[in-house]
């Protein structure tokens, strides 16, 4: 595939960066540019396309690659979080009155 | 001392020695990241510590124990920090079982000004087929009682609420008579221009105990710029009527919020004074809504986010201060965000709740000839097709919470 001018690639190795969290990166940076996600073997690629002109993509790579870092920060914590984070939800919400076992009684 | 050191190092947290609770966090500069809880507790944490907490091997025990103390880690075997959280939680969210507190109704399309900014659809004066009729009326009222609410707001909007005060009266009366079967706590709120009260209204919004919620963007020659009306004395109008409601209401009874256009962003000092002059305690800076017809014409907002922000600053600085010269004046936004951060009691701002203030926060009915794109966070109710006329978000123009 050819890359404009302006484009520019940054990939990731498939076994530490999940493909979630290359999309919610790249929702994340929708203010700055598009992103374009391929899988070529053990990487995917992502390819940068800014939303103006003149933006250095070294800029972009860097931007993308942080926040790359960040998704998968957020996608780890909130696994290792969830049993904790059910438990609190279940305390705030038990005697509410929503179920129905608790309107029965 | 020796017992308080012994007491320290005890409880000392060795590496790895903690659970991470649930958090967000987000890099605030290079420097720091900062970090929250589900009950918005917060703390800046300096980057590399946060990935060395994240990991295990962090050993600063001042950190850990704040964060301990914010309930961002806990020990393992705790069973605290969990039910604490869930009491702060369900705390956060006391309103919900409630549900909509605040029920808008849109009197009139009708307006005798023509603002720049305006995103309403607004009709001539004369066109009194734009009026909300009492069948449209009453089926809104029978909507909002139905609410599990103890506390129901009733905001009359337009259009100018005034120039149909007939159905105004007629609403108010019917909803008290309605109360005494349901014996909630109502308030009574006119989002009006203030150009048209007269002795009548006055005397029944005092009888009543109804408020006021105006618009005064600033100065005179700025205001009158901004809000258009036949012999361009909008501001003229507005002041007079701001004094009649405080001598003859009580000056808690009439509050007001600016809309910022491009002609206002050089001016923020002047237009807090005009507040100021006028006994007013609070301000709403507010850039202008980017919702419907307000897009199309020629006073959309014309500036950027970054002459916004640059505007909201010079104004915020300047209310800081007037309050260290004795001069009392909230900014009513920074208000509002600043109790989200800082405590548990949520203020309600129905365009700043999550869940979202759509149709749980308010309620809006209109005319069925309505065209307007709503701005804020309600669900429109129209009579003829009693399904929602516009889902967009809906600003309560009394804009404090749902009750």
């Amino acid at each position: 595939m050819s890359i404009d001018a302006e484009e520019t690639q940054v990939s990731f190795d498939r076994v530490t960066v999940d493909l979630d969290a290359l999309q919610r990166a790249a929702y994340a940076v929708a203010d700055a540019m598009s992103v374009d996600i391929t899988v070529a073997g053990d990487r995917f690629t992502c390819t940068l396309y800014p939303r103006e002109h003149g933006t250095d993509p070294s800029a972009l790579a860097h931007r993308m690659r942080t926040e790359v870092v960040d998704q998968t920060l957020r996608l780890r914590i909130a696994k290792e979080t969830e049993p904790l984070r059910n438990l609190i939800f279940a305390l705030a919400f038990s005697k509410t009155g929503l179920t129905e076992d608790e309107i029965q009684q | 001392v020796t017992a308080l050191r012994l007491s320290r190092e005890s409880s000392a947290i060795a590496p790895g020695g903690w659970q991470l609770l649930p958090l967000r966090f987000h890099r605030f500069d290079t420097e720091s990241t900062l970090l929250t809880n589900l009950v918005g507790e917060h703390v800046f944490v300096p980057t590399h510590q946060f990935l060395a907490v994240l990991d295990g091997t962090c050993s600063d025990q001042n950190m850990l124990a704040e964060l301990r103390a914010k309930h961002l880690i806990q020990l393992p075997g705790e069973r605290l920090p969990t039910e604490l959280l869930a009491i702060k939680f369900r705390t956060r969210l006391r309103r919900l079982p409630d549900s909509t507190g605040l029920h808008m109704f849109v009197v009139t399309l009708r307006c005798e000004h023509t603002c720049r900014y305006c995103q309403v659809s607004r009709q001539s004066s004369a066109k009194t087929e734009y009026d909300m009729s009492e069948e449209t009326a009453s089926r809104a009222l029978e909507l909002a009682f139905r609410s599990p609410s103890p506390h129901l707001k009733i905001e009359f909007q337009g259009g100018e609420p005034l120039l149909n005060f007939p159905l105004v009266r007629w609403i108010v009366t019917r909803a008290k008579l309605l109360n005494q079967e349901h014996g909630k706590k109502l308030a009574f709120v006119i989002a009006t221009n203030l150009a048209l009260p007269d002795e009548e209204i006055l005397d029944f919004c005092q009888n009543e105990d109804v408020y006021f919620s105006t618009s005064l963007d600033g100065p005179e020659e700025l205001h009158n710029t901004n809000r258009r009306r036949p012999g361009q004395d909008s501001w003229e109008k507005t002041v007079t009527g701001i004094k009649q409601v405080q001598g003859r209401l009580g000056d808690d009874h009439v509050s007001a919020l600016m809309t910022t256009t491009e002609a206002s962003l050089q001016r923020p000092t002047e237009i807090i004074d005009t507040y100021a002059k006028l006994g007013l305690q609070h301000v709403f800076l507010r850039p202008i809504s980017p919702y419907g017809f307000a897009l199309r014409r020629r006073g959309g907002a014309g500036y950027d986010v970054a002459r916004w922000l640059a505007f909201y600053e010079a104004g915020l600085d300047h209310i800081i201060e007037l309050n260290r010269r004795g001069i009392p004046m909230v900014e009513t936004y920074a208000a509002i965000v600043a109790k989200k951060i800082f405590t548990n009691n949520d203020p309600g701002y129905v365009d700043l709740t999550s869940p979202a203030g759509i149709g749980l926060g308010a309620l809006g009915a209109c005319s069925p000839r309505c065209k307007t794109t709503h701005s804020g966070s309600a669900t429109y109710v129209t009579a003829a097709t009693k399904t929602s006329c516009c889902q967009k978000s809906f600003s309560s123009h009394s804009k404090t919470r749902s009750h």
